[in-house]
């Protein structure tokens, strides 16, 4: 278990993380989004005690990171795939990681093998594509079979078939027990692996729920109606509290309605409904609601003609 | 993907490893030597000292040809003739030692598997220290060697056994020792390659040459107290009247590499990685 109190990170001036809280659960998946610049990494480097923090705490099972007399069977981090000396071996930098614990070279050649490094485990890093810097990036965070794993960015430069891999075993991780929390800004990875899902922007916590609950939207979830007297039908929801917030043609796009309240309106009014459908909210798009007044690098909106 | 389970079989034995120094040792002892480049770095150095040394004494044995006057002490100091760019290879791979972990990103790595971070550089120091005194005395116990066959036409040549002779061998290798903590230190606290290299190489080069041409009691007085100076006098085997003894530049050289060290030290426990 992750738990943050009032984090905050300062550089001079600007301010990185902003006073945040959030806990991090065990048996689960836990999503850490935002856009470039949220304070992602920031907060990470902070868990791991790399960065300290200027006001606040972090503790990581009960106690700052760096109190663990064997933090790497606690935690088990990938920060920076590229962060290994490019002319070692990924064998050599395993056995190194694993000399400061006591792990054993059977432990190195375990992690080689889970994470399908076996045939240039003896190859200098520095020749590496980056989906290899990633698997051996995992492999070193598994080295001391931690309760608690910390991934930025794991499916970053991986290919279709190592994406799945990233995703079964981190769903497997979190099966197990243990607390996995991982960054991403590919939201569609995330919608994917993760149950619950912690979002930042530009420092602050802007959610903090299980992916379910943003993916519905809450309130605002909406619902595509087709029927052949939309008027009506229009007129009849809006009376019973909903909103209607497009019409074109014969389909409706209600809110504030379930669509079971939305069918049973139809069906005492004797309006013939021919579909009724949930509109889910995809994860871009509620991401995108989420930080749209968080993200600090706005694109200028060169393409919104050619749409 | 494979078969192999995400638990270690003997998880109980793994799981009470903890974080000692004897392991962070080790850690740093298989860093050190899985790079090729530590190797040729190494070989570098000693090549460079016995071939400077060898240069040396072919230099001795043409000037005196020529009839120059040639002393006892500076043929018994041929051994660590070639310390002037020992050092600059050795002090490179001391700096590199430390910084190349930030250049790639690695010291993330190696700070989150030891949060207490200075055992990472008390290791370092360690392993540096004791390879470079090694590499340090054997390169001037080969120089030794190799210029004997040069001194002995003339009649120069010389037991080990001479006065002096072993004990500037041996403080050729704590000389180096202390340019390697140095430089370890410099790394540390610059944590950058080529801003440890040349800082490195103006302190032990550029400062004492530019020093030189400056005239005046003070600049003579600074050079006195530089690394090159006072490795000089740690070195030497005769001292001249109004200069650092053996012990002096001993202790001047000690505070060049110990200083350094402790602040880079207690930077390293204050700074974000």
């Amino acid at each position: 278990m992750i738990q943050a109190q009032h984090l905050t990170k300062r550089y001079g001036a600007k301010t990185a993380v902003d006073d945040i809280s959030f806990t991090v659960q065990p048996g689960r998946v836990t999503g850490f989004l935002g856009p470039n610049g949220a304070g992602k990494s920031t907060t990470m480097r902070m868990i791991l005690g790399l960065d300290r923090p200027s006001t606040g705490s972090v503790t990581v099972s009960g106690r700052p990171y760096a109190q663990h007399r064997a933090p790497v069977h606690q935690v088990g981090a990938l920060l920076d795939a590229k962060g290994v000396h490019p002319s070692r071996s990924a064998y050599d930098h395993l056995r190194a990681m694993a000399a400061t614990h006591g792990i054993p070279r059977t432990r190195v050649r375990e992690v080689i093998d889970l994470t399908g490094l076996g045939p240039v485990a003896h190859k200098r890093v520095g020749g590496f594509s980056l989906g290899m810097g990633q698997r051996l990036g995992i492999a070193a965070a598994l080295l001391g079979d931690p309760q608690t794993i910390i991934l930025d960015e794991p499916v970053n430069g991986l290919d279709p078939e190592g994406v799945l891999w990233v995703r079964n075993l981190t769903r497997q991780l979190a099966a197990e027990g243990r607390t996995v929390f991982l960054s991403s800004h590919l939201m569609s990875e995330m919608a994917q692996t993760a149950d619950h899902l912690i979002v930042i922007g530009r420092g602050r916590l802007i959610a903090d729920a299980p992916i379910r609950e943003i993916l519905d939207g809450g309130s605002s979830a909406r619902i595509r109606v087709r029927t052949e007297e939309p008027a009506r039908l229009a007129e009849l929801l809006t009376g019973a509290g909903g909103h209607v917030t497009t019409a074109a043609g014969d389909a409706l796009e209600a809110s504030g309605l379930t669509t079971r309240q939305v069918a049973r309106i139809a069906l005492d009014h004797d309006v013939l409904v021919h579909e009724l459908v949930p509109l889910q909210v995809s994860l871009e798009d509620a991401y995108m609601e989420l930080t749209k007044d968080d993200v600090e690098y706005h694109s200028l909106e060169l393409a919104t003609e050619g749409r | 993907m494979t078969t192999t389970t995400l638990h270690h079989r003997g998880s109980a034995a793994i799981a009470s490893g903890r974080v000692t120094f004897g392991r962070v040792l080790h850690a740093e002892w298989i860093k050190f030597w899985s790079l090729r480049s530590t190797a040729y770095l190494l070989l570098a150095t000693v090549a460079t000292m016995v071939c400077l040394g060898t240069l040396g004494a072919w230099g001795l044995t043409a000037a005196m040809d020529d009839g120059h006057p040639v002393t006892d002490a500076m043929i018994h100091a041929l051994p660590s003739g070639g310390l002037t760019f020992g050092q600059l290879l050795i002090g490179a791979l001391a700096v590199l030692f430390i910084s190349a972990e930030y250049a790639s990103g690695m010291i993330h790595a190696t700070m989150t598997t030891v949060p207490a971070r200075t055992p990472v550089l008390a290791a370092k120091a360690l392993i540096i220290a004791a390879v470079s005194s090694v590499v340090g005395a054997g390169s001037a116990l080969l120089t030794y060697a190799a210029v004997q066959p040069l001194l002995r036409p003339d009649g120069l040549d010389f037991a080990l056994s001479t006065e002096g002779v072993a004990g500037s061998i041996a403080r050729t290798g704590l000389y180096l020792a202390l340019v390697a903590l140095l430089a370890l230190a410099l790394g540390a606290l610059l944590r950058s390659s080529a801003g440890g290299i040349v800082t490195l190489s103006a302190l032990l080069l550029v400062l004492p040459t530019a020093l030189s041409v400056i005239s005046g009691d003070l600049a003579a007085e600074i050079a006195e107290y530089l690394p090159s100076n006072a490795g000089d006098q740690l070195v030497a085997i005769e001292i001249a009247d109004d200069a650092l003894t053996q012990l002096q530049g001993g202790l001047v050289m000690g505070a060049w590499a110990l200083v350094p060290l402790l602040a880079a030290a207690v930077l390293l426990t204050r700074r974000d990685v």
